[in-house]
């Protein structure tokens, strides 16, 4: 449960993004990449929750902070609430990311992919860890919208298919690009979230540099809480037999050699 | 605190009271355990058990529909062996009645699980899966048709001391004969109904939204469904009935019993609410309170007077 301080809109109404601030307890046991479970409607449709990655954690305030796209039904009634309003929510829910102790951080998203990184991202310069975003997006009204949310990643970098904000290209060549350079001391570790097939492309670029990789993945979820098995996939055991690993319990954070890419 | 006498007694299984989750939504219990003990469940259904270990289907195993979710998780469950082996001391923790849900692919599979389950301590009945839509053979097969329905049941029933429940299927043209032929079989209860076996389709990609083409239906969307055939049930058979299909509120599980199930369970609800069997016996509690129900039991059937 939480109560809503904020839930608005950013930047042009087609990108269609919202933030959401909850005051909550919540805020007290989440770790960055867990997300919660939010029941947008008493009426039974839609019928299930929604799943939303955690973005910011503030502890102290008992806030959490969360951003999402308009994309149905359900993200249509979560725009409505206003703030004053309960929020019915589990969580924190899921297996967050690793924050590295050492070394150099690089969170790497497609689109709306960078919403659980930013909480990493948080928690890396909480303990000092020097963290750079390498950020994948449609064009430069996506990032006239959006880029505003990572400001306290100390360095970004953006690709756009059509060149209009950052490089021409995927994020998955400026990943390529970082790589041939010299890490700054200490192991380079990484964490990916986005679309499925940018996920596949920088899990093998890691596997080949070799590069530590954790990745956010996304499914269809009901429970939320490891009992369905609705949003399971197909994933490998730490000594490489198969598993099916549920994303709402066993992740939505996995390292990256045990996803099974289709 | 209830004063309705909430105990039901369904033929050989006597219960704390009348809800019970679902099968295939409740795992094996322990995930909702913080949200709604199990010790507050008149019992619990527990995931559908294959002689084998079973991974399960591909993804996407869940799409939902208004009112209703499609499902196509294919059995996913750990096997008849690391059961026995893990889950035992687990499930008595629990503190409900354990029902193992057990599903074949042959007649000998079901009576294979039925005897060796019987040896296990703390198992309360088993709940015979006769009408799994999601897997390419078996399940739905036996519970399709009367005579195959009938077999397996009785291969069962001769296989165990435990109580036994057919569950049901409602993709069948009659399902009048089908319970009566569980009953044949020697089954001491029925449950019903499994999920309707439905699709979505994806119109970006033209293409099968779940990765086994074709789910089950469950939810809100299928109660009216469920109920009637709860209540043609009623009528053709002798045996108690344990309801479910879309209960969500505690007036669903009214209705069930006044079709004529003794006890209901409660299935796609508690993806929504994880407390839903709690608010659902709170609820029916106060209307047997409010109506001058002593017994809940005396509910059952009535709407058949």
């Amino acid at each position: 449960m939480g109560l809503i301080i904020d839930n608005s809109r950013l930047g042009a109404p087609e990108q269609k993004l919202y933030r959401l601030v909850v005051e909550s307890e919540m805020a007290r046991t989440a770790r960055p990449g867990q997300f919660l479970h939010i029941r947008v409607a008493d009426t039974p449709a839609p019928l299930l929750r929604r799943p939303l990655s955690i973005a910011g954690i503030d502890a102290a305030a008992g806030r959490l902070t969360l951003y999402y796209r308009l994309k149905g039904q359900g993200t249509e009634l979560l725009a409505r609430k206003r703030p004053g309003e309960k929020l019915d929510a589990l969580g924190p829910l899921g297996r967050g990311f690793t924050v590295p102790a050492a070394g150099e951080l690089l969170l790497i998203a497609g689109g709306v992919g960078v919403f659980p990184l930013l909480s990493l991202g948080e928690a890396a310069g909480r303990r000092g860890i020097p963290c750079a975003l390498l950020w994948g997006g449609e064009n430069s009204a996506f990032f006239a919208a959006a880029a505003g949310i990572a400001g306290h990643i100390p360095t970004r970098r953006y690709a756009t298919m059509d060149g209009s904000f950052g490089v021409r290209g995927l994020v998955t060549e400026l990943l390529t690009s970082r790589l041939a350079q010299p890490s700054t001391g200490g192991g380079l570790t990484a964490a990916a979230c986005g679309p499925y097939p940018m996920l596949k492309a920088v899990a093998a670029t890691a596997r080949a540099h070799p590069l530590p990789l954790e990745v956010s993945l996304e499914t269809t979820m009901a429970c939320g809480i490891g009992a369905c098995l609705g949003c399971a996939l197909p994933g490998r055991d730490a000594a490489g037999g198969r598993v099916t690993r549920r994303v709402c319990l066993d992740g939505p954070v996995f390292p990256a050699e045990e996803v099974e890419w289709l | 605190m209830a004063v309705t006498d909430m105990r039901v007694a369904l033929g050989p299984l006597t219960l704390r009271n009348p809800v019970l989750a679902a099968s295939g939504a409740y795992n094996f219990g322990e995930e909702y355990a913080p949200y709604c003990p199990a010790s507050l469940l008149g019992g619990i259904m527990v995931k559908g058990l294959t002689p084998q270990p079973r991974l399960g289907n591909p993804p996407p195993r869940l799409a939902e529909t208004p009112a209703g979710l499609l499902n196509a998780v294919g059995l996913e469950n750990p096997g008849l062996e690391e059961f026995i082996r893990s889950y035992p001391p687990r499930l008595r923790a629990l503190d409900t009645a354990v029902i193992v849900n057990i599903a074949g692919f042959t007649v000998e599979d079901y009576a294979l699980m039925a005897r060796a389950l019987s040896g296990v301590e703390g198992i309360a009945a088993l709940e015979v899966n006769i009408s799994c839509p999601n897997v390419k053979h078996g399940g739905l097969a036996f519970g399709a048709d009367p005579a195959a329905a009938e077999e397996v049941l009785g291969a069962v029933r001769a296989a165990t001391p435990l109580p036994v429940i057919a569950k049901l299927s409602p993709n069948v043209a009659d399902i009048q004969a089908i319970a009566r032929a569980a009953e044949r079989g020697g089954a001491d209860i029925i449950s019903l109904i499994n999920t309707l076996l439905g699709m979505a389709i994806d119109i970006g990609s033209r293409r099968p939204l779940l990765g086994n083409i074709t789910g089950g239906l469950s939810g809100p969307a299928v109660k009216p469904v469920a109920l009637r055939m709860v209540y043609q049930v009623y009528e053709a058979a002798r045996l108690p009935i344990i309801g479910m299909g879309g209960v969500s509120k505690w007036e669903d599980a009214v209705e069930f019993l006044l079709a004529g199930a003794g006890a209901v369970a409660v299935g796609t609800a508690n993806f929504t609410n994880p407390r839903a069997p709690a608010d659902i016996l709170r609820g029916l509690d106060a209307y047997c309170r409010e109506n001058g129900f002593a017994k809940v039991e005396e509910l059952v059937g009535l709407a058949h007077k």
